[in-house]
């Protein structure tokens, strides 16, 4: 087994997605890898009915917080739900060889919300990569 | 004669300045009233559906989650989807909504129904409510009419995919899902090798158009792709997810249509059916209001009242070409999965395996 070159990470602006980004490019760093960081678009944000969460220019300060050169992360903006664009990313022409998300602090039961990650976890080709809150990670 | 089942959601399940809002019910029965059938009008009030009825598509596990949710005030499910302390009674007399229909239609043994409901439905997951749907409305039909051997068409027009529809009936021979979709656009399932799964290959049947498509592109898509598949399926009840967001003036998606392609598209609905009383259309999307009127009165008018539609039809756009690839990569995949399935028959081994595409917790 060879070690993942390019690594997806879903990222939509909230505290989770920021801490997988970080621990994303800290592993792409170590292993000389590329990360792709993809945001899913829903149906509010594609017609413009909801504020932009998301910015590229925060996503590229977090990987070079990380100490990875920005040159190796790719932004990637893709209309659907956040686990059927990180599956999409997974397959095809080019696929990252694993996938980082983080995990949501919600007052909504988990039950409702199904989860990114089991989901991912049920569908996804490639491994992947559960990151909690920051402060949590070593 | 039209049967209406509802209205449900005119007041209820209201999130403010969200664009599913309740005057979507009221722009549809508008559309509704425009065509002026007088005694041939039956309106059908919208029961609760049985816990039973829901527990054929949804977890036990989630419907407990959103009712309680729900009880205690709601608040947002995802970044596009809200709850509120009225949503779960309007989503299960949504849900309910359907299978008054079929009850009314079955008696009836004439006309055509029409679910005036809203929360939609067809983006709601076994697991999960996402994309402004909690409960899965067409589907809780679907699942009934199934339950009693049934041989059922889900047609889906609206301009988003329904993935909820589709993984529910992933792995049910029973039920053909045929849907017409911009993309690429939210929900961001729905390729055309999407085919079903291992237990019901080809009863999935998804045809995506880029944006800009016309009326006659869909059209193109219902006639060389999915006429062939629906006569070989031979329907006995077809249920349309009855979206108008595909309409030129929605704000939430780029396709073009007019009130009068949703009529074109509503004739080949009508054709599918075997017989008379056995066409069911659910509304789905649809956010700008005197679209959602106009295509609601030019939809059952052209099955009903035999009305020509206040706008003509589109003609023109792009996505032929892309009809034709559906067609092609659907073949391939179904090919594919075949061989697949005699490999594993001639292992005598268990078919487990889960498409990658295929989202959700297990049910």
């Amino acid at each position: 087994m060879r070690a993942p070159a390019r690594i997806a990470v879903g990222y939509d602006g909230s505290p989770g997605s920021e801490a997988a980004l970080r621990w994303a490019a800290a592993l792409a760093r170590a292993l000389g890898a590329g990360v792709k960081v993809v945001h899913a678009v829903g149906l509010l944000e594609h017609a413009g009915l909801a504020a932009l969460s998301v910015h590229e220019e925060r996503a590229r300060a977090i990987v070079a917080g990380a100490g990875m050169e920005s040159s190796r992360l790719e932004w990637c903006v893709l209309e659907g739900d956040p686990g059927s664009v990180l599956c999409r990313v997974a397959e095809g022409p080019d696929p990252a060889e694993l996938l980082v998300v983080g995990t949501r602090r919600s007052s909504v039961p988990a039950g409702l919300l199904g989860s990114t990650s089991l989901g991912l976890v049920a569908c996804a080709p490639v491994p992947v990569v559960v990151v909690p809150p920051a402060g949590q990670v070593g | 004669m039209l049967i209406l089942a509802g209205p449900v959601g005119e007041r209820e399940h209201d999130g403010g300045s969200h664009p599913e809002r309740p005057a979507r019910i009221r722009a549809a029965l508008d559309g509704v009233s425009d065509l002026h059938l007088g005694s041939d009008l039956v309106t059908v009030a919208a029961r609760a559906a049985a816990r039973d009825d829901l527990l054929r598509v949804h977890d036990g596990e989630y419907l407990d989650e959103l009712e309680s949710f729900s009880r205690r005030g709601g608040g947002a499910l995802d970044a596009d989807t809200y709850v509120t302390d009225t949503s779960w009674d309007a989503a299960v007399r949504a849900a309910g909504a359907g299978l008054v229909a079929i009850e009314a239609l079955e008696s009836s043994r004439e006309g055509v129904a029409f679910v005036a409901v809203r929360p939609p439905g067809h983006h709601a997951q076994p697991d999960r409510g996402m994309g402004f749907c909690l409960l899965n409305n067409v589907a809780v039909a679907a699942a009934a009419l199934v339950a009693k051997g049934a041989r059922v068409l889900i047609v889906d027009w609206d301009v988003h995919h329904g993935n909820g529809t589709q993984e529910i009936f992933w792995d049910e021979p029973n039920v053909l899902y045929v849907s017409t979709h911009q993309w690429p656009l939210y929900p961001g399932t729905g390729r055309p090798e999407e085919v079903g799964g291992l237990d019901a290959i080809g009863a999935t049947l998804n045809v995506p158009v880029p944006p800009g498509a016309t009326g006659d592109v869909l059209l193109q898509a219902m006639d060389e792709v999915a006429a062939p598949a629906v006569e070989a399926f031979g329907p006995e009840w077809v249920l349309v997810s009855c979206g108008f967001d595909a309409h030129r003036a929605d704000p939430l998606a780029e396709l073009v249509l007019t009130s009068g392609d949703f009529a074109a598209l509503a004739r080949r609905a009508g054709a599918y059916a075997p017989s008379p009383g056995r066409l069911v259309l659910f509304l789905e999307g649809g956010y700008d209001l005197q679209a959602l009127r106009l295509s609601t009165a030019a939809t059952l008018g052209a099955l009903v009242a035999d009305l020509s539609p206040p706008e003509p039809p589109t003609f023109g756009g792009p996505g032929s070409e892309a009809v034709r690839s559906a067609a092609l990569f659907r073949r391939r995949a179904m090919e594919e999965l075949s061989d697949r399935l005699l490999a594993v028959d001639s292992l005598d081994a268990p078919v487990t395996e889960r498409p990658r595409w295929r989202l959700g917790g297990s049910r």
